[in-house]
């Protein structure tokens, strides 16, 4: 059945064991069990490692470590590849986020989109809408906003 | 990626030789032609103390001062147990010697990618990544660790 005008497709990622976000049907690229972490040195806690994919060297954050406010701690590594544009036209850059599951595809209508949810309430800096799925709120990422270096720098324990 | 680390990244390209200083057992990369000299730890003399410093090394009629970094880049108040060597490192303005755990010169340019933007700070010592087999070098320079040095030298002698 085709989509009407007001449907698309998106990805919902689980962040960790909590915390969902969205991101569009064409921006998760790939997905990569047990990735070969690097870890780089004097970077943010949330973002303390690199990764290589078809040769180039991706930052691999851990967006929930951010919204927490804390580094977390995965019992299980997962890695997807996402790629984003910083301006329509633009060449298509790349990055990964850590995932603590399988992504899940999810049809989504203008009908259900919503308010952020409340917390963690950082939620506004990396977000750029957000839709109901059942009782749960799925933030909708903004990519090209958060792997061009926009989230604002929160101290550990302060999510 | 933003037009600074850009211009970074091709400066870095142009070079061909690097020497990896060993911290800690972490990777830091710097243009080999900085590398001035391999200095011993015994000629240290840890009685010309600059701020910061664990030590000053005579070379041309000039005290170089030592400074013992961790592998993260911090300044330590003392001389590390596991470091074995002294690299004396200068670029014409800068000069200072920083002992390590191993010194290896790289013997085919490092294949180098920028550090992404979300991972660091403007004015990062970091300049460029090179990832090598299943293992990262940081690449920097002789004027990016001065620059942190004497920032945080500065802040510990205030």
């Amino acid at each position: 059945m085709p989509e009407s005008s007001s449907d698309s497709t998106a990805w919902i990622l689980a962040l960790d064991d909590r915390l969902r976000a969205a991101v569009g049907e064409r921006e998760l690229i790939h997905l990569i069990e047990v990735p070969t972490l690097l870890e780089v040195p004097l970077c943010p806690y949330y973002c303390r490692h690199i990764l290589v994919w078809n040769d180039a060297v991706l930052p691999a954050m851990d967006l929930a470590a951010w919204l927490h406010g804390q580094p977390s701690q995965r019992s299980r590594t997962l890695a997807g590849v996402f790629g984003y544009q910083m301006r329509r036209g633009a060449k298509p850059e790349y990055g990964a986020l850590l995932l603590a599951g399988i992504p899940a595809r999810a049809r989504v209508t203008d009908e259900s989109a919503c308010g952020l949810p409340k917390k963690p309430r950082n939620w506004r800096s990396a977000a750029i809408s957000c839709f109901k799925q059942g009782s749960d709120l799925i933030p909708v990422l903004d990519l090209a906003h958060i792997f061009a270096g926009g989230l604002p720098q929160i101290p550990p324990q302060f999510g | 990626m933003s037009g600074p680390i850009r211009a970074a990244l091709a400066d870095l390209l142009k070079i061909q030789r690097f020497t990896a200083l060993i911290l800690d057992g972490r990777k830091w990369l710097l243009p080999q032609a900085e590398i001035r000299l391999l200095g011993s730890l015994l000629d240290i003399d840890q009685e010309v103390r600059a701020p910061g410093s664990i030590g000053a090394f005579a070379l041309e009629d000039e005290w170089w001062p030592v400074y013992c970094l961790s592998g993260e880049l911090q300044l330590l108040p003392q001389l590390a147990a596991t470091r074995r060597v002294c690299p004396l490192l200068g670029n014409g303005a800068d000069r200072f010697g920083l002992v390590c755990d191993r010194v290896e010169s790289l013997l085919e340019p490092p294949r180098l990618a920028a550090l992404p933007a979300c991972m660091g700070p403007p004015g990062s010592p970091i300049q460029a990544l090179a990832p090598f087999g299943d293992g990262l070098g940081c690449v920097t320079t002789t004027e990016h660790l001065a620059a942190l040095i004497a920032a945080v030298a500065e802040n510990t002698d205030a």
